[in-house]
């Protein structure tokens, strides 16, 4: 190739180079628009108006991340841990210097709705800010009259990240919202044949949006984005592996998902924290003590209708679970197992959770038929089994029977064996637990504190 | 620790005397407290008068107290008031064994109950009353002989004069006196009656048994408790019940100092089932139910703003920075070279002269009692102002002082009761906010009902004082032939007495923080024992063997490094440092024959897992002991396999009590070995039950095989000795079986997987 | 809701959720099943609900109406309890007891279901803790009422030879 032929290509692409950055420099630093440009809200919201702002916080569950269990109400400062660092949630009270009592109503929509902080940088999409997209324009003002007259200001600098240069950068998080996220406030749909449409409605916003149940329950793609924001498709809620915790299907999946679930069996285990088949734990307990129980019964109702008209997939969920007595017999009386995960479990788990693994009631749940058992995700199960669970918070009472952390008591291999056991006992078909997936939890994971957390939104 | 307290020295009530005294005739009051009529009671100096004013208004008001030691009754029931409690270490049945050998009567049928406070109780020949530091037999031993005597005199002497016989001519076989010559013999229950009225003789003019003639003593005679402990039927204090009761529990502060700010959802838990009041205390909430399981879930439910305390020197303050972690780093950081708790010839001199100085820093953890009973008190205010409470202690007197000073009430109106214990190991001594009976109290007197109080095993965690942490530098100097000639050992610690007390020892050493370290026998020329005293904010205590829970570990797994640095067998190395000492000498052979030989190992066993051996040795509390560990791998888990442990006390009571104790105070060496380790994150405990502080679980129990040497010296303890040669053996034969150098517990923190 | 223990039938106040362990303790007096840690650690509140052991601190009491329930107060009516308690007075098995009435209830247990078990089946089933450490002895009065087996043999003769030997000496 000759000199001048090789200039002349480097130009043209210098060229389309320098526009290309100009365009993304402009795209990644551009604030988007916001319906409440210009609008300035109340500086004297009604009382009814800060009240349905705290319903929606509640709905949102913003106490969860931006709170910790002994700071003050969403000073922010609760660590959550990425492959590159860990990231700390900001301070969202009202004051001035330190957290968002410079917003104006635009600026705190863009933040909730984008993913963009007053100042213009982007938020990392630990906020759920797909999710809040959704939300409709009352529920934004009534949020932002909630936080900005009913929350009390909190002197506290946000804490800078642990992640290192360059993977620090925020901007080229503006090109993971353009690309993941498609804006746009919930838009009414028509229900499916049969279902009340204003329910359903009601509950796949509540879902969609500020529940952003889809956080924890939707599979994530190559970099973190959810594969889906709504019912449109079938990977939306239809379980995911986050955190060192398995989120289950919420989809009609009789095994992994509420398949077996009743609407009243959802509605209780919301609002209860419980039903006869299967108890809130992991992450979803902070999801049931600062948001869940709090929903209305109404709500709660229409979350039910909706999730309930999300077809299972077969393909991926096998047969219907049925209680078995095969290969692993219950371990009725007399019953001298020889193998080691049948016996630890005698010793370690069937005195709660029964012989016959059924649980108890709706105060300890079964591992017969239990996702965690059923699904070939073994995380829960060994997270669980390692940790423990906090306690259960239901009307400000803490729970009377609590998970122990078995961490201290059994090895990985141990751990390995049980599991194995509960997971192919009882017609559950999670399959074996393999003992070096037990170390990486291990190591990734901490116990559950056995304090009785609870966050306070004042 | 000789503060016990007089409960007679300032008031009518009971006269101090501490001859015994033939209580039996002041019957209305005897009966009142449950005596049987007609029977023989050996007491102390009681007034008539008195004792009836006192009858009349116990009455009205709260139960009569009597200073009664032993009660013969009529129908041939023996019931001794034992000074020490009971709290598994079978020193009820010592007690029977002891009193019922100079009696002449079958100790298992004694009934036998922890006697109440008073100073007529203080039979210890140190002036003390206190169930702790392996002290009951040995410094209770003679006193405890006398009154047998004493009371078989007086059956002695009434039968003489029922039969008009001399007494020199009877004798006695087991419950009953003899007159060999006419085949006449009466009950002692018969006799009962008939000693009433008779004063008990001088206490030296009785002479007590040649040990040669013991029928009991020496015995393995059947504990008096294990079959109501084998059925449910004994009442510890959590057991206990009075009328018109009601139960509390309490949700403490996260960490020690800090006080109620408010409670945020006050009117909610008032308004949960069966609540009955709602209490703020020192550091913690109280909820008062008629039922505990009520109580406790509203306590739970009480969300506290908890504020932080005013500096206040004289209250130990946990503060939010506090780590174990962090902390030990902090003592081993300390410098400077101590003060001297123990030295001999010239540590430093000979240091520089040795042919190799080994050094190394070794450290202990803080453990937890994690007795199986939870701690509780019943506290129960009578209408005449007699406080009468129940709580589980092991020096009544001290607890009844305590009590005094702090609820404001009169000792002579505080009926203290002792219940057993549902486990010792050193849980039950004043630890200022580590025990609940001054909650109890103040409930009870805010309620103006009777009060029982429990902590859960959660609240129970987060106060539980602990055994100490210390990191210990070790200095070793070896000569060309790879013996010992110089040792030096400074420990960086607060000692439990220290950490008690609340302030740095007067004496500048702590000796419960160094023992162990310090009485060691081995024949090393020089060395130096020091305490580097660091202040901890968690609150400390006594521990089964105390100071030797940690420090024999530490030393005696130094040892086998200077050992292996020196190319000695630790065995052998032991017998010559022991060379002269007959008594030791014989007790390491002892241990050794009992394993079937000394033999270090590595080894493969008969089931195919490769085995090593590891020994150590103690000299706790007046008794020395050695242990022989047997030990393989499995999974990268320490599996222990055998101990071995020889003891010699000196002397003994009951071989099969001994061989109990052996058996219990080796499984919790191993526990601390293996597993336990109390750990502080943000000044808070990581644990709050079982599953996160695991303790030694059955299928981690070897077979321990106890020997007992009784050489004849000065008798020793038995609680306590058996454990603080068991973790430093187990260490060494895990230190030889993987090469890696064991300076720590517990176990479960190293990685042998490898 | 109606409770059978130990052949009596009581009627009890407390809610459903109330674990039966401080329905017995404290509703009805029964205090010699023991609370430890409330969260199915230690065993110290075993009780036999027909026959089986459970942990009766995180049993609610609602799942056992109207099933046969035993505690430690009633184990001498069984005559294989009867049988247990004297096995561990003859092996001296207590030491504080604090924990014993839930190992004599879980020996029950096992030999109920299985009159002669394994040295393999007493150590899967005797599971509780002791802090006191009697788990040898407890292991040893087990194989004894197992009928049997060397350990058995080997305490009864060393108790005998302790016995045996008298005055100074060595013993072991
Ligand atoms: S109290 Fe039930 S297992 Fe510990
Ligand atoms: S005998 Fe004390 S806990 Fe077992």
């Amino acid at each position: 190739m000759s000199k001048r032929r090789y200039r002349k290509i480097l130009a043209i692409v210098g060229a389309a180079l320098a526009v290309v950055i100009a365009a993304t420099t402009w795209f990644v630093n551009r604030k988007p628009g916001s319906p409440f440009d210009g609008v300035s809200a109340s500086t004297s919201p009604s009382k009814a108006l800060i009240e349905r702002g705290r319903y929606v916080a509640r709905l949102a569950d913003c106490v969860a991340c931006h709170s910790t269990p002994h700071g003050k109400p969403f000073a922010g400062g609760l660590e959550m841990s990425t492959p590159l660092g860990s990231i700390y949630t900001t301070n969202i009270t009202p004051d001035k210097a330190t957290g968002i009592g410079g917003y104006s109503l635009a600026d705190f929509a863009r933040a909730l709705r984008h993913g963009v902080a007053g100042d213009g940088h982007r938020l990392y999409p630990a906020m759920p800010f797909p999710s809040y997209a959704k939300l409709d324009d009352a529920d934004v003002r009534a949020l932002y009259a909630y936080f900005m007259h009913a929350v009390r200001p909190q002197r506290q600098p946000d804490r800078k990240s642990d992640i290192a240069w360059p993977m620090n950068m925020r901007w080229p998080l503006a090109l993971w919202s353009a690309v993941f996220t498609d804006g746009g406030t919930y838009q009414r749909n028509a229900a499916p044949a049969g279902v009340d449409a204003t329910l359903w409605n009601r509950g796949a916003y509540i879902v969609q949006g500020p529940g952003h149940c889809g956080s924890c329950h939707t599979p994530r793609g190559a970099v973190m984005n959810e594969k889906a924001y709504d019912g449109s498709s079938r990977q939306y809620l239809a379980g995911a592996l986050l955190d060192g915790w398995y989120a289950p299907s919420l989809r009609g999946d009789v095994n992994i998902g509420l398949g077996r679930w009743s609407q009243a069996d959802i509605v209780r285990f919301l609002r209860e924290g419980r039903n006869a088949h299967a108890v809130v734990y992991g992450s979803m307990t902070d999801a049931y003590n600062n948001s869940t129980q709090f929903m209305s019964d109404a709500d709660l109702k229409a979350i039910a209708v909706y999730l309930k008209s999300l077809p299972g997939n077969p393909k991926q969920d096998g047969p219907p679970w049925q209680y078995q007595d095969t290969p692993n017999p219950a371990l009725g009386s007399g019953a001298h197992p020889q193998a080691a995960g049948a016996r630890l479990y005698l010793a370690k788990c069937g005195f709660c959770h029964g012989r016959d693994g059924r649980g108890q009631g709706t105060w300890i749940p079964p591992l017969a038929g239990s996702v965690a058992s059923m699904s070939r995700h073994d995380a829960s199960a060994i997270n669980i089994t390692l940790n423990g669970s906090t306690h259960i918070v239901a009307q400000g009472v803490p729970d009377g029977y609590r998970m122990p952390a078995f961490r201290h008591q059994l090895s990985d291999r141990d751990v390995a064996e049980v599991l194995s056991f509960i997971r192919t006992s009882w017609g559950n078909r999670g399959g074996s637990v393999k003992p070096q997936d037990v170390k990486k939890l291990r190591q990734r994971t901490n116990p559950a504190s056995s304090d009785v957390i609870i966050l306070q939104m004042r | 620790m000789s503060q016990s307290t007089d409960i007679n020295g300032h008031n009518e009530t009971f006269p101090t005397d501490e001859t015994p005294t033939n209580i039996s005739r002041r019957r209305f009051l005897l009966a009142s407290a449950g005596v049987a009529a007609g029977a023989l009671v050996l007491g102390f100096g009681l007034p008539l008068d008195t004792a009836r004013a006192r009858g009349a208004t116990a009455a009205a008001g709260s139960p009569p107290r009597v200073p009664a030691f032993l009660e013969i009754r009529p129908d041939g029931g023996i019931r001794l008031q034992s000074p020490f409690n009971e709290g598994g270490q079978g020193i009820f049945t010592a007690m029977a064994q002891i009193v019922g050998e100079e009696l002449d009567a079958d100790p298992t049928h004694f009934l036998v109950e922890n006697a109440p406070p008073g100073k007529q109780y203080t039979v210890m020949s140190n002036g003390m009353r206190i169930t702790g530091g392996s002290m009951s037999v040995r410094f209770g031993y003679t006193a405890m002989r006398r009154i047998g005597a004493l009371a078989r005199m007086m059956l002695l002497q009434a039968a003489a004069h029922q039969w008009g016989i001399a007494v020199g001519e009877l004798t006695t076989e087991p419950g009953r006196v003899i007159h060999k010559a006419s085949g006449k013999s009466l009950d002692y229950g018969q006799l009962a009656p008939h000693a009433m009225a008779l004063a008990v003789p001088d206490a030296d003019s009785v002479k007590l048994k040649d040990p040669g003639q013991f029928r009991w003593i020496g015995k393995p005679v059947k504990r008096v408790d294990v079959y109501d402990k084998s059925t449910g039927r004994v009442e510890y204090t959590i057991d206990t019940r009075v009328d018109g009761m009601l139960q509390a529990a309490v949700q403490h502060a996260p960490r020690l100092g800090m006080t109620v700010g408010r409670i945020r959802n006050e009117a909610q838990i008032k308004a949960m089932k069966g609540v009955h009041s709602v209490h703020i205390l020192d550091g913690a909430v109280a909820v008062v139910a008629e039922r505990w399981w009520n109580a406790k879930r509203a306590a739970e439910t009480a969300q506290v703003d908890w504020q932080e305390p005013k500096p206040d020197p004289s209250a130990r303050h946990m503060p939010t920075d506090f780590s174990t972690k962090s902390y030990r780093e902090h003592l081993a950081n300390a410098s400077g070279d101590g003060e001297t708790a123990e030295s001999k010839g010239h540590v430093g001199d000979a240091l520089k002269g040795a042919q190799t100085v080994v050094n190394a820093t070794y450290s202990s953890q803080y453990v937890h009692h994690a007795q199986l009973e939870p701690p509780s008190a019943l506290a129960h205010f009578h209408d005449d102002g007699t406080l009468e409470i129940w709580l589980p202690n092991q020096a009544p007197d001290m607890f009844l002082a305590d009590i005094a000073k702090r609820a404001g009430v009169d000792a002579d109106k505080i009926i203290l009761h002792s219940p057993m214990l549902g486990g010792f190991f050193g849980r039950h001594f004043l630890y200022g906010p580590g025990n609940p009976y001054m909650q109890a109290v103040q409930l009870a007197k805010a309620t103006g009902r009777p009060i029982k109080l429990i902590w859960s095993r959660e609240e129970e965690f987060l106060r539980d004082p602990m055994r100490p942490m210390a990191v210990v530098k070790f200095r070793g100097g070896l000569d060309a032939n790879g013996m010992p000639v110089a040792l030096e050992a400074i420990s960086a610690t607060e000692g439990p007495t220290e950490g008690i007390a609340n302030q740095r020892s007067k004496k500048k050493v702590d000796d419960s923080a160094v023992e162990g370290l310090t009485g060691k026998a081995y024949a090393i020329p020089n060395r130096r024992i020091a305490q580097l005293y660091v202040k901890t904010p968690a609150m400390l205590a006594y521990w089964r063997s105390v100071g030797h829970s940690m420090n024999d570990f530490l030393y005696e797994t130094f040892l086998d490094e200077l050992a292996d640095k020196g190319g000695q067998d630790p065995f052998e190395l032991r017998m010559k440092l022991l060379k002269g000492n007959q008594r030791l000498t014989h007790l390491l052979q002892a241990v050794a024959e009992l394993a079937g030989g000394w033999k270090r190992g590595p080894f493969t066993a008969a089931d195919g897992s490769r085995r090593a051996r590891g020994v150590a040795m103690a000299s706790p509390f007046g008794s020395q002991t050695a242990a022989i560990a047997e030990v393989s791998l499995e999974n990268g888990q320490v599996r222990v396999h055998d101990i071995w442990q020889a003891v010699d006390p000196g002397s003994i009571v009951n071989p099969a009590i001994i061989d109990a104790q052996v058996a219990g105070a080796t499984a919790l060496g191993l526990s601390e070995v293996l597993l336990e380790e109390a750990v502080y994150e943000n000044g808070q405990p990581r644990a709050r039950n079982y599953d996160m502080y695991p303790i030694l679980p059955p299928d981690r129990m070897p077979k321990v095989h106890a020997r007992i040497v009784e050489s004849g010296a000065k008798m020793g303890g038995i609680g306590e000795p058996p454990l603080p040669a068991t973790p430093p053996a187990v260490a060494n034969a895990v230190s030889h079986l993987t090469g890696q150098r064991i300076r720590s517990m517990p176990l479960s923190q190293y990685d042998f997987s490898a | 809701m109606e409770l059978h223990i130990n052949g009596k039938t009581y009627s009890v106040q407390s809610e459903g959720d109330t674990p039966l362990l401080w329905v017995i303790r404290d509703e009805l007096g029964l205090t010699g099943t023991k609370y430890g840690c409330g969260i199915a650690q230690c065993g110290a509140c075993s009780v036999l609900v027909d026959g089986e052991v459970m942990r009766s601190c995180v049993t609610p009491v609602e799942g056992v109406k109207g099933r046969n329930i035993t505690t430690i107060e009633g184990v001498e009516e069984d005559p294989i309890g009867q049988r247990v308690v004297a096995a561990w007075v003859e092996h001296q098995v207590p030491q504080c007891g604090y924990c014993q009435s839930g190992q004599v209830m879980a020996a029950t247990s096992l030999l109920k279901q299985t009159p002669q078990p394994s040295e393999a089946q007493i150590a899967a089933s005797m599971t509780n803790l002791c802090r006191c450490g009697t788990y040898n002895a407890i292991s040893a009065a087990v194989q004894d009422l197992a009928g049997g087996g060397p350990s058995a043999a080997a305490e009864k003769a060393r108790m005998q030879a302790a016995t045996a030997a008298n005055g100074r000496g060595m013993r072991s």
